[in-house]
């Protein structure tokens, strides 16, 4: 196998795949931190309280549909 | 993640295969994913957890980012199935 192995298909699938993987950690990383900050207030526990448990996956929910209003309003 | 390198040998000067290539990207990859929430983590529970510094690190102050740690993996666990598992 020479350098040309480089510019392969099979390569460039590759580097695509973790393209979108890396999108995707970022997002859940970026979300995650947000949503810690709105939804966990108090000095962290044992384990969560259902109320801390909605809050966290409300608020992914929420974001998400926040950014699909806003991609609709921009292409107004 | 400005370690990939530009030229494809390794440090014998053997050419890599395309093989060596993708390992290589995997584990800098996860070690860059590691360290990004390592990077978090600290900074979170840092806010939570020691909210007067003082000349040395207290009993409750361990406890509790011991708590942050586990807490911040269970958060990153729910935002994640929250993402995935659409209503």
């Amino acid at each position: 196998m020479d350098s040309s192995a480089l510019n392969s298909t099979e390569l460039q699938n590759f580097l695509n795949e973790e393209k979108q993987k890396a999108m995707v950690n970022e997002m859940i990383g970026k979300l995650t931190s947000v949503c810690w900050d709105k939804c966990i207030t108090g000095t962290p526990g044992s384990k969560f309280s259902s109320s801390e448990t909605s809050c966290l996956t409300h608020c992914a929910q929420r974001y998400m549909d926040m950014s699909l209003l806003i991609m609709k309003r921009l292409q107004q | 993640m400005d370690s990939f390198s530009s030229s494809p040998y390794n440090a014998s000067g053997s050419k890599l295969s395309q093989e060596d290539i993708i390992d290589q990207v995997k584990t800098q990859l996860a070690q860059a994913y590691a360290e990004e929430f390592l990077e978090t983590v600290r900074g979170k529970c840092f806010d939570k957890c020691i909210t007067k510094p003082s000349s040395s690190l207290g009993g409750s102050e361990s406890s509790c980012i011991s708590r942050c740690v586990e807490r911040y993996i269970e958060a990153t666990g729910i935002i994640g199935r929250a993402l995935f598992n659409q209503h």
